[in-house]
């Protein structure tokens, strides 16, 4: 293979390489999206369809495991916590990747304004003159 | 258009946005340049007046550029040369995101508000703020949405609501607030909705294609759209524009019901303008903001006085300035509220900050492509003898006063159930209505028998 060949390849390879970290990305968002949903789903059930004293049937992997409600509960809202962080950090790095791609494929970046958000705070101020 | 209406009697059924006031402006869409801002000779409503066409391009694509702020610009040339229109342009062309505020320099004489006020009042209007918001919205299709209502009838209903993307669904537990507001936007399954996280507020996007089967007689104003794709839990960003004034206008506001009777006289005090300015500038240093430096446009820009005309010296150097554009069509002749003559009636020192750009009188061509242009805006067809005729008139007398025999005639055409308005109606509304120069023969020839006749004030007197 001759040098010029080998460079396309390798660009190829790149832009794929990039591209593919986007797809999982934006995959992988959405599948911990899933999973928030399950867990929220699940913290209602607890909340309302079973008394305190009851102990739940937890699924680990394939076995099904016994286990106070309370403690069930606790395990849970962790859980949501680390993925709300996760999905946070995924979508944080997703602009940079998504520029990181455009700019492997000789278009321009996607223009944004690169600002950072307002506080609710501020927001609230804001929005009740735009609500006019 | 009720004028109309009412002489040709035809009932006619007419489209609501169709029922717009015609403006002497509103043929115009931009400033009808090419890429390289060549000018073309007829485009967007624009005909001939290349050179400041082509010089109002030029400060256009600067000011798209955030390159210029604090800077100021004269439009200058005798009336009916098209100096409103080239301002029009460059407003249409801007888009909508860049602030443009049109003034009249009458405008600021009010007694409810000091001229300065007025003036920075109209400054701030021109400066945009971008702030962006975050929320987190729930969005997706709803799949089935169940209520259970308690058998006693009253007391908390509750209910369960299963929404889903095309990759996912989950179920969520109503509570009573969000019960009451899905029925009052009548959701039902196969809606696709939005539910904002952090005010529960439900909206509607559509229906979705899935179910376009289901129902077969609807409403025009349903609208199909595609199920939504990714996750259920989005993030959204919204990008506003705010001006300057109007975030002064929230916190300048008496707190709530004093407000209606503390006597607003709309003037705002200067340490909110101050605060403000800080709180934005210290937003920009955050990323949280950015300054969008409009466009502030005054017309007939020698009826402000001295004050003003310092007062705007004085602002055009602070760093939150829009560029001010300004027209005129006087020439030399006295500064308002003073005794000195100077150019276009704008003192010297200011003149010298400004960037002249002339507009020249019209040709014949032009002068005819512009009546075309507002024959067809006006919805009046002309015939060819007709379109010469008026054209003569347009160079003879002015301009406007041609444009405004174009209406007119189409009603006399209406009147006699003509199609195409033809020279005779041209002649009718002529003679109907006097132009400037007829009108003060007329004065001339009858002036004794006015009332309160002075003879021989030669000159208007404009301050």
């Amino acid at each position: 293979m001759d040098a010029t060949s080998k460079r396309i390849l390798e660009y190829l390879t790149e832009v794929e390489e990039a591209a593919e970290d986007v797809l999982t990305n934006k995959q992988q968002i959405v599948d911990l999206d899933a999973k928030r949903n399950r867990n929220r789903e699940a913290l209602s059930a607890l909340r309302n369809d079973i008394p305190d004293s009851e102990k739940v049937k937890v699924c680990f992997g394939n076995m099904f495991i016994k286990l106070p409600k309370s403690k069930t509960r606790e395990m849970i809202q962790r859980d949501q916590e680390q993925l709300d962080k996760e999905i946070n950090d995924l979508r944080k790095g997703l602009k940079a990747k998504v520029n990181h791609l455009q700019e492997l494929q000789g278009k321009p970046e996607l223009r944004g304004y690169s600002l950072s958000p307002l506080s609710a705070d501020e927001i609230k101020a804001i929005n009740s003159l735009l609500k006019r | 258009m009720a004028g109309q209406m009412a002489t040709t009697k035809v009932p006619e059924v007419r489209d609501i946005t169709r029922i717009e006031r015609i403006g002497a402006h509103s043929h115009i869409r931009g400033l009808g340049l090419d890429d390289a801002l060549e000018p073309r000779q007829v485009s967007q409503g624009m005909v001939g007046q290349l050179a400041s066409r082509r010089a109002a391009g030029v400060i256009l694509e600067m000011i798209k550029d955030g390159h210029i702020a604090g800077r100021a610009v004269l439009i200058a040339g005798q009336p009916g040369t098209g100096k409103t229109a080239i301002a029009m342009g460059i407003a249409q062309s801007l888009g909508p995101d860049t602030p443009f505020t049109a003034l009249a320099g009458s405008e600021i004489f009010s007694l409810e508000m000091s001229k300065t006020e007025a003036l920075s009042q109209a400054f701030r209007k021109a400066i945009g703020v971008r702030i962006k918001e975050e929320t987190e919205i729930i969005e997706g299709e709803v799949v089935e949405i169940q209520i259970d209502r308690p058998a006693t009838g009253t007391g908390a209903k509750v209910g369960k609501l299963t929404l889903k993307t095309t990759e996912m669904e989950t179920i969520y537990d109503l509570g009573n607030k969000m019960i009451e507001s899905l029925s009052k936007e009548k959701v039902q399954a196969g809606d696709v909705i939005t539910i904002d996280k952090a005010t529960g507020k439900i909206s509607k996007l559509g229906r979705s294609f899935t179910r376009a089967r289901d129902y077969d007689a609807m409403g025009a104003q349903t609208q199909f759209v595609q199920c939504p794709e990714g996750e259920l839990q989005k993030r959204k960003e919204v990008v506003h524009t705010v001006s300057l004034h109007e975030i002064d206008v929230i916190n300048s506001r008496t707190q709530g019901f004093l407000a209606l009777f503390s006597g607003d006289t709309g003037e705002i005090k200067s340490e909110v303008r101050e605060q403000i300015n800080a709180k934005v500038s210290e937003w920009r240093e955050e990323g949280k903001a950015e300054i969008i430096p409009g466009v502030l446009f005054i017309d007939e820009v020698h009826m402000l006085d001295m004050e003003c005309f310092s007062f705007l010296n004085r602002a055009l150097e602070s760093d939150l300035s829009p560029v001010l554009i300004m027209a005129t069509n006087r020439g030399i002749t006295r500064i308002r509220g003073t005794n000195y003559q100077s150019p276009h009636g704008i003192p010297i020192d200011l003149l010298d900050r400004l960037l002249i750009i002339a507009t020249s009188p019209y040709t014949e061509k032009e002068t005819r492509q512009i009546l075309k242009i507002r024959c067809e805006e006006e919805d009046v067809e002309l015939s060819e003898e007709a379109h010469t005729v008026l054209t003569r008139i347009g160079l003879e007398t002015s301009l406007r006063y041609a444009i405004q025999l174009i209406s007119t005639a189409g009603l006399v055409c209406r009147k006699r159930r003509g199609t195409e308005v033809q020279v005779e109606d041209i002649k009718r509304v002529y003679s109907l209505f006097l132009d400037e120069s007829r009108s003060s023969q007329y004065m001339k020839e009858y002036q004794d028998s006015f009332l309160f006749n002075e003879a021989q004030t030669t000159q208007m007197d404009t301050s």
